[in-house]
C-alpha cells in the first residue's frame, strides 16, 4: 500500500497496512518531514515497522530546466535522496516534469536523467522514472522508456502507473519492448468513469478519485497490463497508487481491508504461477 | 562491458587523471598504525601544523593518516579505515566542477584533512575522492606540514613497491552502478572478465583512464548473505616487480602474511594479516 491512500499520522498507516497483512509500504516525503516528532520519528517509526519500504516518492519537475532553477532542483532531488536512503528504501520515484520552463530537448531531459541516477549511486538508490499522463513532454510510457533506454544507467529505469496508462487509452503493445529489469516498480490503481477528456480532468482524477483494482470500470485493462507485465519478465514490486479524497476521510482499517480484497481480486484474475501475493517469499511481493 | 571496452583501446581521460597523488586513513590509533606502516616500509617524514594528520612516504607513495576529530564530530573508529584517495589531475577546479555537472556530490566542508583547499567529492560508503593538480613542481604538503628535519623528505621504496591500486566492497548486484560511476566521472575503463592480477582474483577490475593503477569492485561471495557487508574502500594494493622478494624484504621487518589456502604468497601476490581488527595490505605483482 501507499501511505497517500490513507489518513492520520505515520504510525497509524503503518499499522494498519501491517495489520491487513501487507510487508511493504510506499512511502511519501510529506509522511516524514510533517512528523510531529521530526524527520529522526518518522524514520525510527518506519525501521521498526517491520514493513519494507517499496519506494519513495515524489521527486517533481527536475528534467529539462537550467540555470538556477536547475541548480535548485539538484539541492532539492539530494534532500529527497538522503530521506530515501535514510529510510532504507532504494527507489525514488521521479515524475515527469509539468514545468512551463522546462525543455522538450529530449537529450537535455536524458542527461539531467542521466546526473539524477549518478547522485543516487552512492546512497544506492534507484531512479524509477515515471510519465504523468499530463506532463508537459513526456506523459506516455513509451516516451519515458525510450529516455531511459537511451540514458542507459543501470539505477535508471521506468515506474509504470496503470492510472496513466488508462487516463491516457495508451495501448498497452509497447510493453512487450521494456527490457523488464528497467521497471523498477509498478503502481496500480482504476478510477469510476470511462474517459478523462483533458488533462485537467485527467489531473482531478489522478488526485482525487482513484480506486483500487478490481473497484473501478477498467478492470479488464488493469488486468491486462498485470498480465502483460508478468509475461515480459516483470518480477519486481506492485504497490496502490491510490488518491482518494474518501479514503481519506473512512478509517484506516476499512481502507486497508479494500485493499486487501484488492490484492486478492487481482491473484483471481490473473490467477496465474508468478503473481506477486503467490511469490511471498521471491524478491517482489504486494505493497 | 568487456566488448565495449575493447572497442575503446584508448581510454578517454577527460579530467586529465595522471595517478595516485596520497591514501588517507583514519583512524584513533594512529601510533599503532603507524608502526604497522613502518613495517610496511613506509616511513613517517612530516606532521601537519594544526591537526592529529601525519604524512608517510615510500618511494612515489604518499600517506595520510588522519587521526583529526573534526569539530563536532566523532573522533574516527580505531580501526583504521580507507578514508579518501587524491587524484592527480590536470586542473583541480575543473575535475571537481566537471564531476558535480555530472552529478557528483561535493564533500562536506572541513572533513578534508588539509587546510590547504582541496576540491572533493563523495566516493563510495564515508570515502572521499580530492583532486590535485599541484604534484610537479610544488606540493600540497609544503603548505599544510612540517617536515621532520632528521628524516629524509623522500625515502626510497622497499623492494619497489608502488601504488598498484585500491579494492572497493560494494553490496550485491552494485556493480553496474558503480561501472557507470567510475566511467562516467572519470574515464575508468572495465578490464575484459578474467584478466586480473594478483591472488585474489574476483570481482570487477576497472583500469584508470591514465593506465597508473587499478579498482577492484568486489560484491559479497555467494553464501556470505550472513556476513556484515558495507560498501566502502577495503584496502589498497601495492605493486611489486618481483612478489617473493616484497615479501622476504617484508617477512624480514616483521610483516607477517597469509600463508594457507588460494592466498599464500606466490609469484603473483600475497595478502598480509589483518592488523589492527581492519587493514591490510595486498601485493600484486606489477608492470606499472
Amino acid at each position: 500500500m501507499d501511505t497517500i491512500t490513507l489518513a492520520g499520522p505515520l504510525e497509524a498507516k503503518l499499522k494498519a497496512v501491517r495489520e491487513a497483512g501487507f510487508t511493504q509500504i510506499m512511502l511519501n516525503a510529506t509522511d516524514i518531514v510533517g512528523h510531529p516528532g521530526g524527520e529522526a520519528a518518522a524514520v525510527a517509526a518506519v525501521r521498526s515497522s517491520g514493513l519494507r519500504v517499496t519506494g519513495f516518492q515524489v521527486l517533481r519537475d527536475f528534467e529539462g530546466l537550467s540555470g538556477t532553477l536547475h541548480a535548485y532542483k539538484v539541492d532539492v532531488a539530494k534532500g529527497m535522496l538522503e530521506m530515501c536512503h535514510a529510510l532504507g528504501s532504494t527507489v525514488l520515484l521521479a515524475c515527469s516534469t509539468v514545468s512551463p520552463h522546462s525543455t522538450h530537448d529530449f537529450s537535455l531531459i536524458k542527461k539531467d536523467l542521466q546526473k539524477l541516477a549518478m547522485l543516487a549511486v552512492p546512497l544506492n538508490i534507484r531512479i524509477a522514472y515515471e510519465a504523468l499522463s499530463w506532463g508537459r513532454h513526456v506523459n506516455l510510457f513509451p516516451q519515458s522508456w525510450e529516455i531511459v533506454a537511451e540514458a542507459d544507467r543501470a539505477n535508471l529505469g521506468l515506474c509504470l502507473d496503470s492510472f496513466h496508462i488508462l487516463a491516457h487509452g495508451t495501448e498497452l503493445e509497447p510493453l512487450e519492448d521494456i527490457d523488464a529489469h528497467k521497471i523498477f516498480l509498478v503502481q496500480l490503481s482504476d478510477f469510476l468513469w470511462q474517459e478523462t477528456r483533458s488533462a485537467e480532468e485527467r489531473i482531478e482524477t489522478a488526485r482525487h478519485s482513484r480506486v483500487f483494482p478490481g473497484e473501478g470500470v477498467h478492470s479488464d485493462k488493469v488486468a491486462a497490463i498485470v498480465r502483460q507485465l508478468d509475461e515480459t519478465g516483470y518480477r519486481g514490486d506492485y504497490s496502490f497508487e491510490v488518491f482518494n479524497d474518501d479514503y481519506r476521510q473512512l478509517p484506516l482499517p476499512m481502507v486497508a481491508e479494500r485493499a486487501r480484497r484488492s490484492v486478492k481480486w487481482i491473484t483471481g484474475v490473473v490467477s496465474r504461477r508468478s503473481l506477486p501475493a503467490r511469490r511471498a517469499t521471491a524478491a517482489g511481493g504486494a505493497g | 562491458m568487456t566488448a565495449r571496452a575493447e572497442r575503446l583501446p584508448e581510454p578517454s581521460n577527460p579530467l586529465g587523471i595522471d595517478g595516485i597523488e596520497f591514501v588517507e586513513y583514519a583512524t584513533s590509533q594512529a601510533q599503532a598504525f603507524g608502526a604497522v606502516l613502518q613495517k610496511m616500509g613506509f616511513a613517517p617524514v612530516a606532521r601537519h601544523r594544526s591537526r592529529e594528520v601525519t604524512l608517510y612516504r615510500q618511494g612515489s607513495m604518499n600517506l595520510i593518516v588522519n587521526s583529526d576529530s573534526p569539530s563536532g564530530k566523532n573522533e574516527p573508529d580505531k580501526t583504521p579505515t580507507l578514508a579518501a584517495i587524491a587524484l592527480r589531475v590536470r586542473d583541480a577546479g575543473q575535475a571537481f566542477q566537471h564531476s558535480l555537472d555530472l552529478g557528483a556530490w561535493e564533500m562536506p566542508t572541513r572533513a578534508a584533512a588539509m587546510e590547504l583547499h582541496i576540491p572533493g567529492i563523495h566516493g563510495v560508503g564515508d570515502s572521499l575522492i580530492y583532486f590535485v593538480d599541484r604534484y610537479r613542481d610544488f606540493a600540497i604538503y609544503d603548505v599544510d606540514f612540517v617536515f621532520d628535519s632528521n628524516a629524509k623528505p623522500d625515502p626510497p621504496a622497499l623492494a619497489g613497491l608502488h601504488w598498484f591500486g585500491l579494492v572497493q566492497a560494494i553490496l550485491p548486484d552494485r556493480t553496474a552502478d558503480w561501472l557507470d560511476f567510475y566511467r562516467t566521472l572519470f574515464g575508468f575503463q572495465v578490464l575484459p572478465r578474467g584478466k586480473y592480477f594478483g591472488v585474489l582474483p574476483k570481482g570487477t577490475l576497472l583500469e584508470s583512464p591514465c593506465r597508473k593503477f587499478y579498482l577492484q569492485l568486489i560484491e559479497p561471495p555467494a553464501g556470505a548473505e550472513e556476513v556484515r557487508w558495507n560498501e566502502g574502500l577495503v584496502r589498497v594494493g601495492l605493486g611489486a616487480p618481483d612478489v617473493p622478494k616484497a615479501v622476504k624484504a617484508l617477512q624480514q621487518r616483521g610483516v607477517v602474511f597469509v600463508d594457507h589456502g588460494a592466498v599464500q604468497p606466490s609469484d603473483k601476490g600475497a595478502l598480509t594479516q589483518v592488523y589492527l581488527g581492519g587493514a591490510t595490505f595486498e601485493l600484486v605483482v606489477s608492470h606499472l
